[in-house]
């Protein structure tokens, strides 16, 4: 039985350039919905990533910057880009060449929808 | 520094664990209870409580875990207010082995499940085969070697 | 919210003019990034609930959204008039004071939100930032700002000035900071004149260690770059030498304009250290 989070996931990979799509819990960067490429480690982004976006949360918070929304790590070979709720994060895996903004604004509107 | 160990093939893999995990505490032990290194105690006196009861632990789980689906639980993880705890058993040459980690909020459950992974794998490289005679362990000599590891572990062999 | 919620949340206002359903709709608006609509239907529920603090938060939220930190400042206060102790409002008012430079005020503002909210762990850590800025700076001159336009100064005059003429007057900072979080040049001015530039570093240079483990498990290479986005600012990091240069810009400056300041501070940053040596 898939998660109500499926759709989301199944939707984000279809961008060109998406390798893998997951929604993560933001605190125990466990996945709770993914679709993945093969050879990608969904286990790996999705605990690196939450920890990554909590870190962000917490140092903008501490700087006075107030609530995190979206994060991208760019990479020599790839991307990662993340938004999320209090909750749940979703995160995407992707090469080099991909249309961010589209993908910016894809996961704030995702975000609204996580708890 | 707070890494100390019996062993030296521990050392690396466990600090290796404990950079990456971020964890607070980190004790590698025998499933009798033996410490094979620890990070993050500084008495001897709480690492072997900390050893008696994860060994106690990774029984009662192991019962259970047949009682209900017919095979050991193998991992164990608790959330407190401030700390989790995370107890899981790795293969090793030597046998089973328990890793026994407490995090906060710099780690979390993921980080230490994904690190796990290659801990296990760095130990399965590291570790010593088992050299058995074939008898089982008795209990002088294991207060014995208990005593001894605890006296290494806090330098006082 | 989807758009379908949005159309029928604007089609119950419009059936019930008078009806609170104004809050729901502007925040999701406001969300929605459509900031113009959002604080139209804020301000006509304001005029008909003129004593709602939950219409005054929504203009607070909206403002900061479109960078006026004033009119925040003045809705949140006036929420704090007709609800006293709103932890909302406190939190708001902590951030932008503390972005403004007003230390005290932020200190009180934080101290609030937090004893209304004790569980949440950005206030502390928010508060304890303002507490230490605070200790830092109190004997501080007061110099340019990062909430008002900056004074233009030549690169070379000092390294604190380093980037000054690449931020091209908006309101923004760009610092470089060494392996221990450390400014070695640029500055984060406030709009009192105080260099936050030490704390504001330090708290964001952990983002690139962390960005570090990631990238030795994820198999991407080496990082590049890291951008976010937050209420208050977009910030941009990439490593530098042997530390990382960070660049924060006052929303709305959007994020293509700190992508483009970062990357024109990394070449003038690799001169500056190349001249230093």
């Amino acid at each position: 039985m898939s998660s109500p989070f499926a759709p989301l996931t199944e939707s984000l990979i279809r961008h060109r350039g998406v390798l893998g799509a997951m929604v993560v819990g933001l605190d125990d960067g466990l996945i709770v919905e993914s679709t993945l490429q093969v050879g990608v480690n969904g286990n790996a982004f999705a605990a690196l990533t939450a920890s990554l976006y909590r870190k962000a949360r917490r140092s903008a918070g501490a700087a006075g910057f107030g609530a995190t929304g979206f994060l991208e790590l760019t990479a020599e070979q790839g991307r990662v880009c993340t938004a999320g709720g209090q909750e749940l994060v979703v995160v995407v895996v992707c090469e080099q060449r991909v249309n961010v903004g589209l993908l910016r604004v894809e996961l704030l509107r995702a975000a609204e929808h996580l708890p | 520094m707070r890494f100390s160990v019996v062993a030296s093939w521990v050392e690396t893999p466990l600090k290796q664990f404990v950079d990456d995990a971020r964890v607070e505490i980190a004790v590698l032990l025998h499933p009798s209870g033996q410490v094979l290194g620890q990070y993050g105690f500084a008495r001897s006196v709480d690492v072997m409580t900390a050893c008696a009861l994860a060994s106690a632990i990774h029984a009662s789980a192991g019962e259970l875990g047949r009682m209900l689906e017919g095979k050991p639980f193998t991992a164990l993880h608790y959330t407190g207010r401030d700390r989790q705890i995370f107890l899981g058993a790795i293969p090793s040459p030597s046998g089973t082995l328990l890793l026994f980690a407490v995090f906060d909020r710099e780690s979390s459950l993921g980080l230490v499940q994904l690190f796990l992974e290659e801990f296990s794998a760095r130990i399965a490289i590291a570790a010593p085969p088992l050299v058995s005679d074939g008898s089982p362990p008795m209990a002088e000599h294991f207060e014995r070697d208990l005593n001894r590891n605890l006296a290494q572990l806090f330098g006082r062999a | 919210m989807a758009n379908d919620d949005i159309r029928a949340l604007s089609e119950a206002l419009a059936a019930d003019p008078a009806s609170l359903v104004f809050v729901p709709l502007g925040e999701a608006l406001r969300r929605r990034g459509d900031l113009e609509v959002a604080l139209r239907v804020a301000l006509r529920g304001v005029e008909r609930h003129p004593a709602n603090p939950d219409a005054h938060d929504l203009i607070a939220r909206i403002a900061v959204d479109a960078g006026d930190l004033e009119r925040a400042v003045a809705e949140w206060e006036a929420v704090l008039r007709l609800t006293n102790g709103h932890a909302g409002a406190h939190k708001g008012l902590g951030f932008i004071c503390f972005q403004l430079g007003r230390l005290e005020d932020a200190e009180a503002h934080l101290g609030a939100a937090l004893a209304a909210n004790p569980e949440d762990g950005s206030l502390a850590a928010a508060l304890q930032t303002a507490r230490a800025a605070l200790a830092e700076t109190a004997d501080r001159p007061a110099r340019p700002t990062l909430g008002l336009p900056i004074e233009m100064q030549r690169p070379d005059a000092d390294a604190g000035a380093l980037f000054d003429d690449l931020l091209e007057g908006q309101r923004s900072a760009a610092m470089l900071l060494d392996a221990d979080g450390l400014v070695l040049a640029g500055r984060y001015v406030s709009a009192d004149g105080r260099d936050l530039a030490a704390i504001i570093g330090a708290q964001l240079s952990g983002v690139s260690d962390e960005a570090g483990r990631a990238m030795r498990h994820l198999g991407l290479g080496n990082w590049r770059q890291i951008v976010f986005e937050t209420e208050a600012a977009s910030v941009a990091m990439a490593p530098s030498q042997e530390g990382v240069l960070l660049v924060a810009a006052a929303r709305p400056i959007p994020l293509g304009f700190v992508r483009r300041v970062l990357e024109r501070a990394l070449e003038r940053a690799a001169e500056w250290m190349g001249d230093a040596r």
